[in-house]
Formats: structure tokens, C-alpha cells, sequence
């Protein structure tokens, strides 16, 4: 039978990814001064993952380097080594490496040798700098078993000691397996009259975790891993024993038989049925379970108190999701709470991943799409069944307003697949401004906020590389050097400050810097030696706007990192391309905001329907503040000409629509129609259309993909009558009202030659 | 079926024979490629579209697609402008972009030879002589071969953001 390797080294591949930046993502996190085990035991299992997966399917190349960077990390996980700047970099520097060679077996890319060696040469170095520092407890003298027990100190706190029976080794087994061993704790060892050995081992890992590494050396269905407890306790233990038990070990008369028997017999446990404990070990797949109750909660209560190691090492055997569903009782996972709120939430995001399924994005996409035809249909038959007698027709009425529901939730159960958090996007930014600041000899912090916030998958990763533009110019041009920043009174650590919120209908993404911020005069002289329309007169905001012109650099020196001009223009269209919106805050001397406002998601909105004439409009519900029907007396005018409504102490301008647009209506006073207030990029306006129709949710159609862009009009939606009515473009329009007259009602299309290109934008 | 139309657009010299929809507006008579339709069907009620020429009615759904109209008629000064139950409308496929035009009727399907066809001398018309591809003479009536890819895709058309911008 042959096997199609392929997907299992894609599932290599991607699992390799992941590993690498979780490692790459905590290295960036650790303290050095202190840094957190729990941590470091992450990255050690990282890299400890990484290197048997390579091993497995050949990879050599990145098995070794793997196997260098687990002896180093795994002595500094034992604090025989601080850690010290210095090794996060080579840390860094190898996961570059890695992450170098995986490529390079994925996807045929070229890897540079001399990076490599070089890394394994300060990997090295580094791991044999302290290679001095004894390990203890492996020269532990060699005891009769039985005396072991009683006459080693007791595990330190924190750590289990577990017996590990072993089978007959040779040599270099021998070796391996106390090397192997030995990166989990501390190993001492006894050899028993017939040749078998007996191990002791302190630890903080579980007993599977012991079990998958000796299955690197040796058959693990020939050895037996035990927990050692306390004499006090050895009763319960006994019975505790039973359930921690999670190894495949031999049965008791395995010395009776031969180890290739063994083998055979067992078969890993999947297809024995005679043996209780194996069909556990089978994990529960394959026999009706009978559980221990009694086992479990005598653990824990005679475990709770005098014996915290224990706990926690009960604790992390239910904690292997897979493999120990039977010991997790409601006890077990109550004692699960107690432990820190963010190892919690770690442990939930792990669980999160292991259930979760890839599928192609354009599987996704075909859902959407079909949903997105079922919305539309779902508002056809809504709008039929409004016409019927409601006592009637009850039952079926009701029928479709529960088919609607179903419809909204099915909806937004869909749009949701494909949303992702921002966190995808800020986490690759530590590592980055990390390397950047070193090359420019700047101190810089990030804070990353609302690193949780959702938004659609196709938004993420076209959001990628402008953001990855405005972080590195922040860290270039905004934030200064270490002496300037103290010159100036400040910290010498700048800080960039990179949040994503929900602000009403749309995600506002922001790239913040403690810099020097944009100098007015400086933009301004540039963009006239650059031959670019500027006036005094223009406001901040428009100065700041001038940064996204073609070739545009203020920087006085060209860097590798930035500073050509080219980019803020590509930023500024990307994100235009995204319907989304770039505005620069800045004060001199204290720094510079870059907000990018993204719509949520492209496919679906939630709409108003108006009317006006015969034709029905819908506005982005997210924009509607309000809509009121004006009374005479709050509508006023300026100069006889614009338009104003007074409402709650605002004068708003108006905007008739069908003035706008050129339509025929009856209604052409206010007072008579719908005033709707919308706002849009800070500004409000009071659009006068004739009547509200309806709220609804519309799918999102291109009126581009068989006309063009229309000025006001951000595309078009299919209503419940199968008719077509427009979306608005709320910002247009208001900038559209801003630059027409009223009086002669000419609009902007109307007042110009018919074949001028203007209201195309 | 669009990349072959597209190719014989492209060409230099295209090679004018082949089979035409023929159609009427007002007193003239016109054929478009017949792999260039995609359907006919009747006039129904269009959406409006704010600020755009008189001779794009709006848009439509199309099975779900949003398809622009064009009434030919307004955009060459021809016929009765008068919409009612006989009122056509051709659904043009066009590498792909899908646009309706408004015609007073659909007459024929008729196959031409390279022979039948006579290049366009030198006029004024409301439409640029580069838009004909030749004129063909069938049963003592003229028939007007119109490139129509080239005209919808044109400027003056309107129907494109890549060539009105520029």
C-alpha cells in the first residue's frame, strides 16, 4: 500500500509554522532578568516538536540545528545557564534558520549554508560557555531499588519523580535515552540483578511526555513509568497510581516473556480488549470506558494539601486533552480554575487549535455567496407574505418570521468563519521593530492593543503590508534617537503603539509613535520643490495628507529601512482599495497617529431603505445617527442659499438628495419628507430624502463588474422584488453636498459639459 | 466563446465574415457578432442611475448580476424613444462584462461571406466610423456591422472606469 507522503508533510510543514512563531512570539516575550518557565519549557517543547518532526520525515538539515537549540535552551530551562541577551538572539537568529530551511523544503527556496553554519557555531558556543556546570544528579550512586525510594531526597517542589522499569539496554541506548531524559529533569539510575535498569527521574513533565521521548530510543511497550509518591502516602498512591499510569507499559509478567512477544501482543493497545488497562490506553476508542471515580477523587483529596507536586502532576495528565478525557471529571477541572488566568487562556487557545479544521477560502467564499443568495431570497418571501391577511395566513407568517431568524444567524455564523483577530496581523510587528531598532540604534517598545478585534480574512491580509509600511516609518522617521529623545525631555525608549478597535461599523486601526512628529513647514516646503499644489493656508490635517503623494520623502537621508518616498502612496491606495480611510494625527514633538478606518466585512450591510420618487436607496445603517422629520422652524438658511437644520443645539447642512441626483420627486420641502442624519469621517450632514422604507440586510453587489465607479454610489443590492436599488456612499455624498448649489438646484453632473470625466472620481 | 471574440476584436485585419444578429433602430438596420449575444429578452423596469448620460437607462438585475442598460436608440439619435411590451433588450456578453442594449427589434440571424461585406467610405455619423466593420447589402436593405465590443468599450460609451478616467 503506498501512502501519499505529501499531506503529511504538509500538515509538517504548517505545524512547523506555527511552532516557530509561537517560539519566535514568546522569545520576543521573555523577561531576561527573570524569565518565566513555563515560557521557556514552551519554546523547549517547540523546538523539541519541530526536531522529532524533521527527524521523521529526513529533514536532517533542520533536525540538527533543532537538536543544537533544544541543548541549549534545555540547559537554561534547568537554570544552569542564565539566560542573557545574547541567547534570545541566537534564538532569534536560529528560528530565522529554521524557518529558512522549512522553506526551503516547502516551497524549493534557496538556504544559505554559511547562515546556517554560523548559527550552529554561536548556538554551539554558546551552549558550551556554561557546559562546565555539573548535572548532579546524574553521577547519583547506584542503590539497591528498594533502598531508592526511601534513600533519595524527595522530588523538589514542583517536580514529580517518576520510576521508569526499563527492559535490558544496550550502550547507546543507554546514553540516548539518559540524554533524551535528562532534557526533562534529572536522572539517576540503577541496574537490577538481571540486567533491566530502574530509573528515577525529577521532573515537572508528565508521564506521557516521558513516554514520547523514550519512544525515540527505545520500544516504550518494554518499560514501565510509575509515579513515586511519598511513603506516607504510598496507600492512595497506589490506587492514584493506577490512573496516572497512562504509559503502555508491560503487564507484571512481563518478565516472563521475551520483549519481541511483548511487542507483538500488544499491538499498542488498540485491539486488545481483555485488559482493562489497555483499553484505557487505547484511549477509550475502542471499549465502553469504565471509569475509576474512586481512583480520581482519592488523588486528588489525598494528594491536595501535603502534596502540591503530585496535584499538579495529576493535573497536567488530565491537562492531555486527548489522551486522559477519562480522568477529566468535573473535580479535575475544577482544580484546573484555580491555576493562573493566562495559562488558562493559553491552554484554551491550544485546546482551540486542535480542533479546528482547514478548509480552502474559496469554500468558504462559495458559502458566503450562497447565503448571501438565500438572504436575498428570504427577503422575497417576506415581502410576499407582507401582502397576505396576517389572521389568515398566522402559520405561515410565523413560519417565515422564524425562517428569518434562522436566515440572520445562519448568516452571521458564516461571515464569522471568516473572520480573524487582529493578532494575526500585530504578531509578526515585535520581532520586526525588535530588528529595526537595533539596526537603527533606537530604543523602541510596542504595544500592541486590541489585539483580539475581528475582522474578514480577505481584509487581514491585504492589511498586512501597509501596516508593516507605517510601522516601519514610525520607527524610522518618528521616533527619534535615544540622546534626542533625552535632549528633548523624554524616555529614551520611544514607544509604538499599534491598537485595532471597533468603532461603529468599521474597524479603526492605529499605528501610534511617541516621535518627533511631522513638521509642517518641512512637508510644505518639500511638496513645493516637488511642484505639488500647497498653500499656506491649508490645514494641518491637509499637510499631513501630502505624505501620501507619489515619491514624497521628508527624510534626509535614505536608509535600507525606509525613506525613497515610494510606499505612502501605495499605503494610502491599498487601503483606498479596501473602502477604507487613512487620517494622520500629529503635534510637533510628541508624535504621530496614523488611523486606518476599515468596513468590517465586504459581502453583507445593514441597511436603510429610503425612498425618493420611484426609485429606493439604501444607507449603511452604520452611518444613520438619527432621522426625524423637521419642523419649519428649525430649518434655516444662510445667505438665502444653504440649507440648515437645528437639531438639538447642531446646525446640520442638507442635502436633498434628489437635487443631488437630478431626480424627479413631489416632495422637494423638508418638512414633508425624512431628514436622515449621516456621518461620515467626522462629518455630519442631514440627508432629505422623501420617506424611510425599511431596515434591512442587503448583500453587497458591484455596480463595477459590468459598469463602472458612480460618484455617491458605493454599489448596489438586489431587493425582495428582485429589483435593484443603490447603495449610497455616505462620505461622497457629504463631500458631493459641500460643493453644490442649491438655489439653482443644478447638480454637479448637470452643471458641467455631459462628457467631463468629474463625477467619476 | 469570449476569448474568441475578444481575439477577433484584437486582431489587425479582422476577418468580418461570420453570423450576425441583425436588429433595427428606426429606419436603420444593424448586426452585432452573434457570439457576442448572450440573450434577449424584454424591457423591464430599470434602476436609475444619478448623473449619468441620457442613454444609460440604469442598471438591472440580471440573475443576480447588476447589468447596466443602454438604449442605442438615445445614443444614436434613432427611432421613437417609446418603451412597451415589443421593446428588446440584447444582453451582450463582452469579455466577460455583461451589458444590455435597448433596440426598437431583433429581426434575423444571418451568415455572411467575406464578399458581401463593403468597407465604410469616409462619413459623419453619431458614431465613429472605427466602430463599423463594414457594410453589408442584404435583400436590397443596408445592413450597419458594428464592432460593438469597440463601441461599448469606447469613451464615449461610458460603460468603463479604466477609460473615462483617463
Amino acid at each position: 500500500m503506498s501512502i501519499d507522503m505529501s499531506q503529511f508533510y504538509e500538515v509538517f510543514f504548517d505545524e512547523s509554522d506555527e511552532l516557530l512563531a509561537e517560539a519566535e512570539h514568546l522569545l520576543l516575550g521573555l523577561d531576561i532578568q527573570s524569565p518565566d518557565m513555563e515560557d521557556l519549557n514552551a519554546i523547549f517543547r517547540a523546538a523539541h516538536s519541530i526536531k522529532g518532526g524533521a527527524a521523521t520525515f529526513g529533514m536532517m538539515d533542520m533536525a540538527e540545528i533543532t537538536h543544537v537549540l533544544e541543548n541549549l535552551l534545555d540547559k537554561i530551562r534547568k537554570q544552569e545557564m542564565a539566560l542573557t541577551a545574547e541567547h534570545v538572539d541566537a534564538f532569534l537568529a536560529a528560528k530565522d534558520v529554521l524557518k529558512m530551511q522549512l522553506d526551503g523544503h516547502r516551497l524549493a527556496t534557496a538556504v544559505d549554508p554559511e547562515q546556517v553554519a554560523d548559527v550552529t557555531m554561536m548556538l554551539k558556543g554558546l551552549s558550551e560557555g556554561v557546559a562546565i556546570a555539573p548535572v548532579p544528579t546524574l553521577t547519583a550512586p547506584v542503590a539497591a531499588p528498594a533502598a531508592v525510594v526511601s534513600a533519595m531526597p524527595p522530588a523538589a517542589p514542583g517536580l514529580t519523580r517518576f520510576c521508569l522499569d526499563l527492559p535490558v539496554l544496550n550502550e547507546r541506548d543507554d546514553r540516548n535515552l539518559r540524554d533524551e531524559l535528562g532534557l526533562l529533569g534529572s536522572v539517576s539510575q540503577h541496574v537490577l540483578a538481571d540486567g533491566r535498569s530502574q530509573w528515577l527521574l525529577d521532573t515537572d513533565s508528565s508521564a506521557d511526555d516521558i513516554l514520547s521521548i523514550c519512544s525515540f530510543v527505545i520500544d516504550v511497550d518494554q518499560m514501565r513509568v510509575s509515579r513515586e509518591d511519598m511513603p506516607a502516602l504510598e496507600a492512595v498512591a497506589a490506587a492514584a497510581q493506577h490512573d496516572i499510569e497512562v504509559g503502555l507499559e508491560a503487564r507484571a509478567d512481563t518478565k516472563s516473556k521475551s520483549g519481541v512477544e511483548v511487542q507483538e501482543e500488544v499491538g499498542y493497545g488498540l485491539f486488545e480488549t481483555l485488559e482493562q488497562d489497555k483499553v484505557e490506553e487505547g484511549y477509550g476508542f475502542f471499549a465502553p470506558f469504565t471509569p475509576h471515580p474512586d481512583a480520581v477523587v482519592t488523588t486528588m483529596i489525598g494528594d491536595e494539601t501535603p502534596l502540591p507536586a503530585a496535584v499538579e502532576a495529576a493535573q497536567r495528565t488530565t491537562r492531555q486533552p486527548e489522551k486522559n478525557t477519562e480522568i477529566s471529571t468535573q473535580k479535575s477541572t475544577d482544580k484546573l480554575s484555580d491555576k493562573p488566568v493566562k495559562k488558562d487562556n493559553e491552554k484554551a487557545a491550544s485546546t482551540a487549535e486542535t480542533t479546528s479544521i482547514r478548509v480552502g477560502v474559496e469554500k468558504v467564499d462559495q458559502l458566503i455567496n450562497l447565503v448571501g443568495e438565500l438572504v436575498i431570497t428570504q427577503a422575497m418571501i417576506e415581502q410576499r407574505i407582507a401582502a397576505l391577511d396576517p389572521v389568515q395566513h398566522e402559520r405561515l407568517i410565523n413560519s417565515a418570521g422564524q425562517l428569518m431568524r434562522n436566515t440572520r444567524d445562519l448568516q452571521e455564523a458564516v461571515m464569522s468563519i471568516r473572520m480573524m483577530p487582529m493578532d494575526f496581523v500585530f504578531s509578526r510587528f515585535p520581532r520586526m521593530v525588535r530588528d529595526l531598532a537595533g539596526k537603527l540604534g533606537k530604543k523602541v517598545e510596542l504595544v500592541t492593543q486590541g489585539a483580539s478585534t475581528e475582522l474578514d480574512k480577505g481584509l487581514i491580509e491585504r492589511i498586512v503590508d501597509p501596516l508593516t509600511h507605517l510601522v516601519r516609518n514610525s520607527v524610522d522617521h518618528g521616533i527619534e534617537l535615544p540622546e534626542q529623545r533625552r535632549a528633548r525631555g523624554k524616555s529614551e525608549t520611544g514607544q509604538l503603539t499599534l491598537s485595532a478597535a471597533h468603532k461603529g461599523g468599521s474597524i479603526v486601526i492605529e499605528v501610534t509613535d511617541d516621535g518627533a512628529g511631522l513638521n509642517r513647514e518641512r512637508l510644505l516646503a518639500k511638496a513645493q520643490q516637488n511642484g505639488l499644489p500647497v498653500s499656506e493656508n491649508m490645514s494641518d490635517a491637509e499637510v499631513y495628507q501630502l505624505i501620501f503623494a507619489p515619491g514624497f520623502s521628508t527624510a534626509e537621508a535614505v536608509t535600507d529601512v525606509s525613506g525613497r518616498g515610494v510606499g505612502m502612496d501605495v499605503v494610502k491606495r491599498n487601503i483606498t482599495a479596501m473602502n477604507g480611510t487613512v487620517e494622520i494625527r500629529s503635534v510637533p514633538g510628541l508624535g504621530t497617529t496614523i488611523s486606518i478606518a476599515l468596513p468590517l466585512t465586504l459581502a453583507i450591510l445593514d441597511g436603510m431603505s429610503v425612498s425618493l420618487g420611484s426609485n429606493i436607496y439604501v444607507i449603511p445603517l452604520n452611518l444613520i445617527v438619527e432621522t426625524l422629520q423637521p419642523r419649519a422652524q428649525d430649518i434655516k438658511t444662510v445667505t438665502g442659499e444653504g440649507r440648515m437644520v437645528h437639531v438639538r443645539g447642531e446646525y446640520l447642512p442638507i442635502i436633498a438628495l434628489h437635487s443631488l441626483f437630478n431626480h424627479d420627486t413631489d416632495i422637494t420641502d423638508p418638512t414633508q419628507g425624512v431628514l436622515v442624519l449621516i456621518e461620515a469621517e467626522g462629518r455630519k450632514s442631514a440627508l432629505f430624502v422623501d420617506g424611510l422604507v425599511g431596515q434591512q440586510q442587503v448583500v453587497i453587489k458591484s455596480l463595477e463588474t459590468n459598469y463602472r465607479r458612480v460618484r455617491g454610489i458605493s454599489g448596489a443590492t438586489i431587493m425582495g422584488d428582485g429589483s435593484v436599488a443603490l447603495i449610497l456612499d455616505v462620505p461622497a455624498i457629504i463631500q458631493m453636498g459641500q460643493s453644490h448649489n442649491y438655489i439653482t438646484g443644478a447638480a454637479a453632473y448637470a452643471s458641467r459639459p455631459p462628457q467631463t470625466k468629474e463625477y467619476t472620481q | 466563446m469570449t476569448a474568441t471574440s475578444m481575439a477577433t476584436a484584437a486582431s489587425t485585419t479582422p476577418s468580418v465574415a461570420g453570423e450576425y444578429l441583425t436588429f433595427v433602430l428606426g429606419e436603420e438596420s444593424y448586426g452585432i457578432e452573434i457570439l457576442k449575444v448572450q440573450e434577449i429578452r424584454g424591457y423591464d423596469t430599470v434602476t436609475k442611475i444619478a448623473n449619468t448620460p441620457a442613454f444609460i437607462k440604469g442598471v438591472v438585475n440580471l440573475r443576480g448580476r447588476i447589468v447596466p442598460i443602454v438604449d442605442l436608440r438615445i445614443k444614436f439619435n434613432l427611432g421613437k424613444i417609446e418603451y412597451d411590451e415589443f421593446t428588446v433588450v440584447i444582453i451582450l456578453n463582452l469579455g466577460g462584462r455583461v451589458v444590455g442594449i435597448v433596440v426598437d427589434g431583433v429581426s434575423d440571424v444571418m451568415a455572411l461571406q467575406q464578399e458581401h461585406i463593403r468597407n465604410v467610405p469616409e462619413l459623419v455619423s453619431s458614431i465613429d466610423t472605427q466602430y463599423i466593420l463594414g457594410l453589408a447589402t442584404v435583400e436590397e436593405r443596408m445592413l450597419i456591422l458594428v464592432d460593438i465590443e469597440r463601441l461599448m468599450g469606447s469613451q464615449e460609451m461610458e460603460l468603463l472606469d479604466s477609460v473615462t478616467v483617463h
